[in-house]
């Protein structure tokens, strides 16, 4: 009885250690010299293999910070803070990368939206273009089918309304909604950091008659934004747009909001 | 060499690992959405249970039977792979940084996967030599690739499909498990090892 426990626990040791032999030899022998800052690259970043940065993963994206392929900056969803320390860990200045989200262009909600046709295919923004543009009546318009809200890495999008409703601190600005949107009415904008907000929340780029014979809420390039603050607003091909960069601190931005006729002009 | 055609065979369609004795389900749901990261796990099981096959025969041929100490397999065993698949990842980190990339988490992974453990369990009770296991071990590696893949196949023509709701994710891919089992019962007509 004595011998097999004591074999037992000799010829367990015994495996242990050869085989301990083995794999210490084999480290030393085995040795890749990896570059350390690969590693704290890695830690710098956010981890979340997102692929909005062209990368396959956060990874391959710190191995080819190192050889120079993209710049610290190019972490769209790290933004500014992961920038710099990205920056730290190379030593070198990061560009000031502010961050920007994603904003829908289409303010029509459920009991809005006017339906040319009754499609009834695959519930998918992008399944119902294919067939003759889909049912609704703006070409321009919000479908609500939410394929945005799918493929949103983040969970930043909720349909809401029959609009995708986009939660600011979750948005990282990766761009995939924009690029899935088949109408194209999804931007990244900079978000509310010095400025507030202002989105024109219509594409379309019809005749005022046109947009209102079919939607309440679109634009209809009546031009009083433009009147009331020029160095915000341009109407531009029947549709009002804005250049955040005319916005100063004493600009009123509030009274175009106040007097648009169809009340697209928002302030997220 | 028919005995050894067949022990192989058998291992890969006849008593396929996962449709048959259920094992190594976890990867076999988990890592199957796409047909690519399940072919690299499939590849990485495969390798380590060709290679734990010889070894393990070797150990409870010339250690645990000459001892006396059959009660010992299960540790030995566990001791063999786990220490297999670290040479395993430093050498392939040595030599192919494509692979190793390729392979990534799904080869440390592989130590804790119940069908490599039972493949080396298998063959001891099984009685194989040498030859066979390393056989038993390849084939039975190639038939956890062959069901993973058809699974995340399946699972991507998935995507297009309308599931009920209540039905989506993990519950259809356990009846789609079950059918698929099914179909392979289709191969016990064979004649098998």
């Amino acid at each position: 009885m004595d011998t097999i426990v004591l074999v037992s626990i000799l010829s367990l040791a015994g495996l242990g250690a050869f085989f301990a032999v083995i794999l210490a030899w084999a480290s030393k022998k085995l040795f890749v010299k990896d570059d350390p800052r690969v590693e704290k690259i890695e830690a710098a970043l956010p981890g979340a293999n997102c692929g909005a940065c062209g990368s396959a993963s956060c990874q391959l994206f710190a191995e080819r910070l190192l050889t120079k392929e993209v710049t610290v900056n190019d972490c769209v969803p790290g933004g500014a803070k992961v920038a710099e320390r990205l920056a730290t860990v190379l030593g070198v200045e990061s560009q000031a990368a502010e961050k920007k989200i994603a904003v829908v262009h289409c303010g029509a909600k459920s009991e809005e939206k006017k339906w040319r046709s009754d499609y009834r295919g695959l519930k998918s923004c992008q399944a119902s273009t294919l067939v003759a543009g889909g049912g609704l009546s703006c070409v321009y318009g919000c479908f609500g089918y939410g394929d945005c809200a799918q493929v949103c890495p983040f969970e930043a999008i909720v349909m809401e309304d029959g609009l995708p409703r986009i939660d600011e601190k979750k948005c990282t600005g990766c761009g995939i909604c924009v690029k899935t949107c088949p109408r194209g009415i999804i931007s990244l904008e900079m978000g509310n950091g010095t400025h507030p907000l202002i989105v024109v929340a219509c594409s379309s780029l019809d005749k005022g008659k046109a947009v209102r014979s079919i939607c309440s809420v679109g634009c209809i390039a009546c031009k009083l934004c433009e009147k009331i603050c020029p160095e915000l607003f341009k109407v531009e091909d029947n549709l009002a747009r804005v250049d955040i960069r005319g916005m100063k601190e004493d600009t009123d931005w509030k009274k175009p909001l106040e007097k648009c006729p169809t009340k697209c002009i928002v302030k997220l | 060499m028919g005995n050894l055609f067949l022990i192989f065979i058998s291992a890969v369609v006849v008593n396929n690992f996962v449709l048959k004795y259920f094992l190594g389900i976890c990867p076999f749901l988990g890592v199957s959405s796409e047909v690519k990261s399940s072919l690299n796990m499939g590849m990485a099981v495969t390798f380590v249970m060709t290679l734990t096959a010889p070894v393990v025969w070797l150990l409870s041929t010339f250690v645990l039977i000459k001892f006396k100490l059959p009660f010992l397999e299960y540790v030995t065993d566990i001791i063999v792979i786990a220490a297999l698949v670290q040479l395993l990842e430093m050498f392939i980190k040595k030599t192919s940084r494509g692979l190793y990339r390729t392979l990534g988490i799904y080869l440390p992974l592989i130590t804790t996967n119940c069908a490599i453990l039972f493949s080396a369990l298998f063959l001891v009770l099984r009685q194989y030599n040498i030859i066979q296991s390393t056989l038993f071990g390849l084939g039975s590696g190639l038939g956890f690739t062959l069901a993973i893949v058809i699974m995340a196949g399946i699972k991507e023509e998935l995507e297009f499909a309308d599931v009920p709701e209540a039905l989506k994710g993990a519950p259809i891919g356990l009846l789609i498990a079950g059918l698929m089992a099914l179909a392979f019962y289709g191969f016990v007509g064979l004649p098998s090892a």
